[in-house]
């Protein structure tokens, strides 16, 4: 008996193809092509309905495709859902930006205290959470400290942590305001450790202490080439100003520091500008001056020379920046022969540039404080070299003083003398600054912070030893951001 | 062909009759169509060529130079300067004394025969099946009558295999008993002294030509080197450039530029001394010009922090901690100022005011308040 199938072709024999008879030999492959090309499909047994098939399978594709063409006089009605009004130009943005300080839904902490003028220099209050007071969180919020990255918005009234940094920070500050010297100092340390926090600290203090606070919240709005800027004319080399920042600048400045502008009063008379300004006008009606842009250069010009006028009686002043990087690298800005401008030749960033370098001195002292930012960070191969020779060079100081640790195992790091791309502008500005690095919280300030976040309602967890470590740890070792991720932005509830 | 290097070697081999083998060869026929119908012609000019060369080749044979050189004075072709060289030749064989020419003629002879199985022409057999009949030797036997089974004795892959299993034996007593003696022939190692410090490598494949072995590689540490400063070592690894390694400080170079392995080393030699002078030289050393090492990647070592090791000191520590950490955490606990998120949140709930449902819209505008 023969199988159904003819075993060496695979072949099922039919009436149509008499497969059997024909000899394998005599059978030569290309009479059998066509006859097998013919059958779509060797094996089915639908032979038949195949054609059809094809035809419906392409009636459903053509069904299924976009768009299509609508002929005849009446169309269908777009029964699509009626979507509303689209957000208009800069309102996702400013959704986006927005900030929030507080959460009615957020159980107020009970023990909770304000801060005072002296609590942030006071080393007692280290691992503790303070509240701020409403004064001073408008004029933070006046000066852009806050940022939409922090988590305010989950408690129910804004409050920081003590840290040691923070109270090392705020005495350096106050010794040198003391002084009436300047304090130069660059926060750095790594992604999510508190920078812009220990900024806004610094800015706390200030304005609790009645200095007066310049804050250029994100350097990357000057550099970016997305706000206007002119050339100064009579200047050489050429300076940019930057005359709608300046505006939002003197603004944000005038609101922050009413109360002490108030009280400080003009030196000299400034003739160049257009409304006359005698000396004893307080710097508050100065700064009001400042209406439009086309004058915003030329008042905020009056406005630094009041501030540093020598020999004045003039409160300390704070000025400090966000996002170092941005401002220690060529500009986005183009020059009339299409090269790009150095940030340092815009003057804005010049003037900030001078003063964390060393070039200008308040009457009254003061600090300037620049972060870096880990984040949003352009290479700045000068400045990470700068910083990093400034910290080691600070702990060979530390431990020539303590005279106990070995010095020899600390390098400064040096220039690689085959790389191109430092910037010695740059390293003029940084040659003398101090370096505060933010590192990980302690345990204790890490606990204190946890009990802070549970008795808010926000941690649903018993503050042990057991869960401050847990926490901690996964946090690398107390990153107080990556504390914030392990605990306050989990979903389990 | 008239050299006086070719009578030497046309007299040396007097037996003229190993071209056969070429003949063989040359009539071989080259199938350009192999399906072709017509019968395979060689070119006429071919075959004459082949006869002519064949009569050149073949015919007599020489048992001593004498005879040659006679039956080529016989020659007619050739030139009057040939023919006085073979004449002077032929008068000196003739001086040679017979017990010598007796002892050539043998030796002649005895070349002959024995070679002529070498000079049998192969020719391969025209119906062979894959030339089966060739040897093969990588079969273990000899494949002659293997098939055939007497009855007396075991088959001839079975001898074969245990022919393999001896001289596996073979050489397992040599591992065993002889190769400890070469320990005997062992010299013990000797470090380099103060004087030799450059480090040679040389490569051989033990015998075989290899393209590579003729390279030889020089490494020397600047430090080693008497007689420089610091000033000069530095230049000299400044002229090294990327055959520098910073981080072992050893300069490598290599040199395959010769043929063979002595006159690279000289070489290599000769360009140390030459850099060493270099260095030494005082008229441009170089300060200008840091020392580059972007050639080198630094591979940092990473340890396990000694800090990190759970000695048992460490173990105590970190039990007294723990302990500490409890004994805090059950004070808190009694002093009621432990803090737990759940029951904040449950106690804010149970005081917080229940405000009244204050009443809204329904409708278009309370739906888009999402």
């Amino acid at each position: 008996m023969s199988a159904p199938n003819c075993l060496r072709c695979l072949v099922r024999p039919s009436a149509g193809i008499p497969v059997a008879s024909v000899p394998r030999a005599r059978a030569p492959l290309a009479n059998l092509a066509p006859i097998t090309a013919a059958r779509s499909a060797p094996f089915s047994t639908t032979a038949a309905n195949a054609k059809a098939k094809a035809s419906s399978q392409k009636e459903a594709a053509s069904a299924r495709g976009g768009k299509k063409l609508q002929l005849g006089k009446f169309k269908k009605k777009d029964r699509t859902a009626d979507k509303g009004r689209p957000p208009l130009p800069g309102e996702r943005k400013a959704y986006r930006k927005r900030i929030t300080l507080s959460n009615d839904n957020a159980i107020p902490v009970p023990w909770l205290t304000d801060l005072g003028p002296t609590d942030l220099a006071a080393s007692e209050n280290v691992a503790k959470v303070k509240s701020l007071p409403e004064e001073l969180q408008d004029q933070l919020r006046a000066s852009e400290a806050f940022k939409p990255t922090q988590r305010w918005g989950m408690f129910r009234k804004p409050a920081v942590l003590v840290r040691k940094e923070t109270v090392d920070l705020a005495n350096q500050m106050q010794d040198s305001a003391n002084k009436k010297q300047m304090l130069r100092l660059v926060v750095t340390g790594d992604k999510v450790a508190g920078k812009s926090m220990m900024v806004l600290q610094a800015m706390a203090h200030a304005f609790l202490n009645d200095w007066i606070v310049i804050h250029l919240p994100e350097a990357q709005d000057l550099t970016t080439a997305c706000t206007e800027y002119a050339p100064i004319p009579g200047t050489d080399p050429v300076q940019y100003m930057q005359p709608v920042y300046v505006l939002k600048l003197i603004q944000a400045l005038r609101r922050a520091n009413e109360k002490v502008l108030s009280k400080t009063y003009t030196t000299q008379a400034h003739p160049q500008l257009p409304q006359n300004i005698g000396a004893n006008t307080p710097l508050l009606t100065l700064a009001n001056l400042a209406k439009e842009p086309d004058n915003a250069w030329a008042v905020f010009q009056a406005l630094w020379n009041e501030l540093t006028a020598k020999g004045a009686n003039r409160p300390p002043v704070l000025l400090s920046l966000d996002g170092l990087a941005h401002a220690m690298r060529l500009s986005d800005y183009r020059s009339p022969a299409f090269e790009l401008i150095h940030s340092h030749d815009l003057s804005l960033l010049r003037l900030f540039a001078n003063t964390l370098g060393g070039g200008v001195q308040f009457p009254g002292g003061g600090a300037v404080v620049a972060a870096t930012s880990r984040n949003n960070a352009p290479r700045a191969p000068s400045m990470e070299l700068a910083l990093a020779q400034r910290e080691a060079e600070q702990r060979l100081r530390a431990a020539n003083n303590n005279n106990n640790s070995a010095p020899g195992d600390i390098e400064v790091p040096q220039k690689d003398p085959f790389f191109r791309g430092y910037d010695e502008r740059v390293e003029a500005v940084l040659r003398s600054v101090q370096v505060l690095r933010v590192g990980g919280l302690d345990k204790l300030e890490a606990r204190a912070l946890m009990e802070y976040w549970a008795a808010s309602g926000m941690l649903r967890a018993t503050v042990d030893e057991r869960t401050v470590t847990e926490k901690w740890a996964l946090a690398g070792n107390g990153v107080v951001g990556e504390m914030e991720r392990a605990s306050l932005m989990t979903m389990r509830v | 062909m008239a050299s006086p290097a070719n009578f030497l070697r046309l007299c040396l081999r007097p037996s003229r009759r190993l071209p056969t083998l070429r003949i063989a060869a040359l009539q071989q026929p080259v199938l350009h169509r192999p399906l072709s119908t017509t019968q395979w012609r060689s070119a006429a000019a071919d075959e004459n060529a082949g006869k002519e060369e064949a009569e050149d080749e073949i015919n007599e044979v020489f048992n001593n130079p004498g005879q040659y050189l006679s039956s080529f004075l016989r020659d007619e072709k050739i030139t009057e300067e040939e023919r006085q060289l073979a004449t002077r030749m032929l008068e000196d064989w003739q001086k040679v004394p017979p017990n010598m020419r007796k002892t050539i003629e043998k030796l002649t002879e005895e070349i002959t025969d024995a070679s002529a199985p070498l000079r049998r022409p192969v020719v391969p057999k025209r119906d062979s099946f894959w030339n089966s009949e060739e040897p093969d030797t990588d079969l273990i036997t000899d494949e002659v009558g293997e098939d055939d089974f007497e009855e007396d004795d075991i088959m001839a892959m079975g001898h074969a295999k245990l022919e393999e299993h001896r001289e596996f034996r073979e050489y397992a007593r040599i591992a065993v008993w002889e190769m400890p003696l070469l320990s005997k022939l062992a010299k013990p190692f000797q470090p380099p002294t103060e004087e030799q410090v450059l480090r040679f490598r040389y490569t051989t494949y033990m015998g075989e030509f290899h393209p590579a072995d003729r390279k030889v590689v020089v490494e020397f540490c600047p430090k080693d080197l008497p007689g420089l400063t610091e000033a000069q070592q530095l230049k000299l690894k400044k002229l090294a450039g990327a055959r520098y390694n910073p981080e072992k400080d050893i300069i490598k170079m290599s040199c395959e530029k010769f043929e063979h392995q002595a006159q690279n080393k000289r070489y290599l030699g000769d360009l140390v001394n030459k850099m060493i002078e270099t260095a030494k030289d005082p008229s441009d050393m170089f300060e200008d010009i840091p020392l580059d090492t972007r050639h080198h990647k630094f591979k940092q070592q990473i340890k396990f922090p000694k800090e990190w090791l759970l000695t048992e000191e460490r173990k105590k520590e970190l039990h007294e901690q723990r302990k500490q950490a409890l004994l805090l955490d059950e004070a808190k606990r009694t002093e009621g100022s432990l803090i737990d998120g759940v029951e904040t949140i449950q106690q804010a709930l149970l005081h917080a005011k229940v405000e009244e449902a204050v009443p809204v819209l329904r409708g278009r505008s309370g739906r888009g308040r999402r």
